[in-house]
């Protein structure tokens, strides 16, 4: 007898629909699974035997044959135990055939034929429902997962026997077996807000730190803060996510995927709804960063997409694994290239550094710093050249005296910069509507002129600001999409020549240290 | 018969092992360096001892005189020793002097005032400042600068000095085929041009820390008097001012800051009784000196008409404000030759203007000339 059931397996964060069919035949008695399939799917043969063995479930010695098509894409994952366990029981005819037909299956098997939890569950159920199938039967720990997306019914299930009352039970029954799971994605969305915990009044002091991060936020600025140890840079660096713009559901959709592809998604939780935040350790290998590894998964900047990525003490990190992040930068993804297949991992996320200003950590004081300018130097160059090119905007934080501790001056809150945040980005969605690009911090270098138009005043303005400060055509660029930003923060639809200065104090330069 | 005296000369300071002192002992015991040359086993055991007798040895052995010493001349690299006409006559009256000097360009002269100004090298904004009004008042008054080429004050002095249409002569602690520090390669070849690199080393000896010890004794040897703008409390330019009160050298030292540490150094010799160095012009005419051509007093520089210097001569290192609008000007005073940031500027502000506005001025000025943004978030005032 012959059966087919649906399922998916993952191309990075994408997913693919396969077909798992089996066949049982007379002959002496084996169990084979072909298809292009990695270890831990041959192992599911094992698994399953035993469960359905487990379950009460009896399997007649005979020839079994199971395929997963298209069969020279390589399966990854346990996902497909639990559908080849339903290839089997309906070539067996535990059930009529056709009853799983336009349904989709996924779920790892338990020895006790448990249904347990898997990896990417909402990028397959996406993927399903954009096919057209109805039915999605996950396990139980995952079905939050699948619940968002509409036009599908997602069941979550716990063993195999549960699974295959439902099956046998008429239509009418089956409802009340295994109930099929909806979540309003709106209803995820108006919960927590981040700065509940980490607020940006709780910050004294660095004023111009917070408005450089006020700013970095609201255009997608990637941002470099320079200080000592102590000075506040990791404080500041949680808080921007608190006050970027909250997560669209397509935002969101994107990097649950990616989460859940990860394996890190909480149990019940349905989406992501806060932008992520991301900070690995200056010893982090450059396949960790970005993704891959034998056994490709997604990497810390892609855990960061569409959120931040905060690299604490940028000199300490190994020099290759910061070149790695030159592409991602670029084109906001990354590649995994593999034998038998080539896939990308989403990559958009606001850069934010921090780094001390010499390896003392206190130039240009020199009362404390006895660093020599040659030390500076090579502390300096070992910050890679491509990730200082993308850095727009840079800020020096200072001790905190206390002064500033002891102040008690009233500091805007997270939830008033949020608004701000807001407004620019309303400008930013008008200016770019149709094009390619989201945000200010987006623009090529080129384009820059494009959408920062300058009148008369404001061009010979920056002809001075170019010679007298000796700027490159790279650092002018960035000038003019950071003065861009404040004049959006400011309401203004003309960038105007206080503007253009401001973001000139903030301009990057390797020059400074010298 | 002369030039053959350089010949020997030449042999007699290649001499590994056999310093300035060993050469004073040879000289007395034989006469000159081709008797020296010619100087039996026996007559050079009264002064060497083994080994440099054995290193004396091997190099006669191997050495060309006439080709070797025209190896120099294909170089460009001159070469005086003691005794000889061009031989700088400062350095006759110093102990321990060294016994030959190879030279690029020229030497210093004698009948010309000469000042070494030394000092830190990684000196402060104030520092810098002063030591370049002093490199350009020197060189504009004639007076020759002597230093060590070395980065910070030395540099800064020299090439100022330069600039100014002045004279500078570098000693280095390397061969003087070899630029040190890579740094200041065009201060190398315009001291060339105008003034000189001496060394007491061979051409192609790379520099070493052991070397500048002697080559400071060489800098302060060849000057009339010593100017120190910033020194450390423990550091190299305090071993020199050592060595110039050794030499019976007027010491003149610029006060600092006590909260800065780069003029703990400095104020202590004041209070060992150093000279006090209150302005160039001051300095200059405490020496007796009032330089002979070159004096120019309409020197035109674009900033030199910004400087507001009052009758007295002294420096303010500040310029004239009256260009700048009131809200400028009012920044432009809480400024000044330390680095301060930007948050501070804002908080001594007497009336609060909003940060990013502070932050637009302090661009402004720098576009201007009066303040520099020396990192990210410090500004300090622009002394040139």
């Amino acid at each position: 007898m012959y059966s087919t059931v649906i399922s998916g397996t993952l191309l990075g964060v994408q997913a693919c629909l396969v077909s798992v069919e089996a066949d049982i035949s007379p002959g002496l008695p084996a169990f084979q699974m072909v298809g292009s399939l990695s270890c831990e799917v041959r192992e599911s043969r094992e698994r399953v035997w035993a469960a359905l063995k487990n379950a009460g479930l009896d399997i007649p010695p005979t020839h079994i044959t199971v395929n997963v098509s298209p069969a020279d894409l390589k399966k990854e994952g346990t996902a497909l135990d639990l559908p080849i366990a339903v290839a089997i029981l309906e070539a067996l005819e535990y059930f009529p055939q056709g009853t799983a037909d336009n349904m989709l299956f996924l779920g790892e098997l338990g020895l006790n034929g448990e249904v347990k939890r898997v990896r990417g569950v909402l990028p397959i159920v996406r993927e399903a429902a954009g096919r057209g199938v109805k039915e999605c039967i996950v396990p139980r720990a995952n079905v939050a997962e699948g619940a968002v997306i509409p036009d599908i019914a997602v069941r979550g299930v716990s063993t195999i026997k549960e699974l295959l009352d439902f099956l046998q039970a008429g239509s009418q029954e089956r409802e009340g077996i295994l109930p099929a799971h909806r979540i309003l994605a709106k209803k995820l969305f108006g919960k927590r807000r981040l700065w509940e915990e980490n607020d940006f009044a709780q910050v004294s002091g660095q004023e111009s730190a917070k408005r450089a991060a006020l700013i970095a936020a609201a255009g997608f600025h990637n941002l470099l803060m320079v200080g000592p140890p102590g000075a506040g840079k990791s404080m500041i660096a949680k808080r921007i996510p608190g006050i970027m713009p909250p997560l669209t559901l397509g935002e969101s959709l994107e990097v649950t995927s990616v989460v859940s592809v990860a394996g890190l998604l909480k149990e019940e939780q349905a989406l992501v709804t806060e932008r992520p935040f991301q900070s690995p350790h200056h010893t982090i290998s450059q396949a960790a960063l970005t993704g891959g590894g034998s056994m490709p998964r997604p990497g810390v900047i892609s855990l960061a997409h569409r959120g931040v990525l905060f690299l604490d003490e940028l000199p300490e990190f190994q020099r290759n694994v910061l070149d790695s992040m030159r592409q991602p930068l670029e084109e906001h993804s990354v590649q995994v290239s593999r034998v038998n297949a080539n896939f990308s991992y989403p990559a958009d996320f606001m850069l934010v550094c921090a780094m001390n200003p010499c390896p003392c950590g206190y130039y240009p004081n020199r009362n404390q710093c006895r660093c020599t300018t040659q030390q500076i130097k090579k502390y300096m160059s070992r910050v890679s050249g491509p990730i200082l090119d993308r850095i727009d905007l840079c800020v020096e934080l200072h001790a905190v005296d206390i002064s500033s501790l002891h102040n008690g001056k009233r500091a805007e809150s997270s939830k008033e910069l949020r608004e701000r945040v807001e407004t620019a980005r309303m400008w930013q969605e008008k200016r770019f509507k149709g094009t390619k690009y989201r945000f200010n911090g987006d623009i090529s270098g080129a384009e820059a002129e494009k959408y920062c138009a300058l009148g008369k005043q404001e061009r010979k303005c920056m002809e001075e600001l170019y010679n007298t400060l000796q700027l490159s055509a790279r650092v002018y660029h960035r000038i003019l999409k950071v003065a861009r930003t404040i004049a959006d923060l400011a309401g203004e639809e003309a960038i105007k020549e206080e503007h253009l200065l401001e973001a000139a104090c903030y301009r990057p330069a390797q020059d400074y240290w010298i | 018969m002369r030039q053959e005296e350089a010949y020997y000369a030449y042999w007699l300071s290649s001499l590994p092992g056999i310093g300035n002192r060993t050469i004073e002992r040879l000289m007395e015991t034989c006469g000159s360096a081709e008797q020296i040359y010619m100087a039996s086993e026996a007559e050079l055991k009264q002064v060497l001892h083994g080994k440099q007798l054995e290193s004396l040895k091997t190099v006669k052995r191997a050495w060309k005189l006439e080709e070797a010493y025209e190896r120099l001349i294909t170089q460009k690299i001159g070469f005086t020793w003691q005794g000889s006409e061009n031989y700088p006559e400062r350095l006759c009256h110093i102990p321990d002097a060294p016994f030959a000097l190879f030279y690029k360009g020229g030497l210093p002269q004698s009948e010309v005032p000469a000042v070494a100004v030394i000092g830190a090298r990684e000196c402060s904004q104030y520092g810098s400042y002063v030591a370049a009004e002093l490199g350009k008042y020197l060189g504009q008054q004639g007076i020759q600068v002597i230093s060590g080429m070395a980065r910070g004050i030395d540099g800064i002095s020299q090439e100022e000095a330069l600039k100014a249409g002045g004279i500078s002569f570098g000693v280095l602690g390397c061969g003087v085929d070899i630029c040190y520090p890579e740094a200041n390669r065009g201060l190398y070849e315009k001291l060339l041009q105008r003034g000189g690199v001496l060394s007491s080393y061979l051409p192609g000896t790379l520099p070493a820390a052991r070397n500048f010890p002697p080559r400071n004794r060489i800098v302060s040897g060849l000057c009339d008097a010593v100017v120190v703008i910033e020194a450390r409390s423990r550091s190299g330019t305090l071993i020199t001012v050592d060595m110039a009160l050794e030499q019976g050298k007027e010491v003149y030292v610029v006060p600092g800051r006590v909260t800065d540490r780069l003029s703990d150094g400095c104020n202590r010799l004041l209070k060992q009784g150093a000279g006090v160095f209150l302005s160039p012009q001051d300095f200059v005419e405490e020496l007796g000196e009032l330089g002979k051509q070159q004096k120019n007093q309409e020197f035109q520089g674009g900033s030199v008409n910004r400087m507001v210097q009052n009758k007295q001569g002294e420096l303010s290192g500040k310029a004239r404000i009256s260009a700048l609008s009131e809200e400028e000007q009012l920044i432009y005073r809480l400024l000044d030759f330390s680095p301060q940031p930007i948050e501070k500027i804002a908080g001594r502000l007497s009336e609060s203007i909003p940060l990013s506005r502070v932050s637009m001025i302090l661009i402004r000025l720098c576009m201007e000339g009066y303040a520099v943004q020396i990192s990210p978030g410090r500004f300090c005032v622009r002394g040139q």
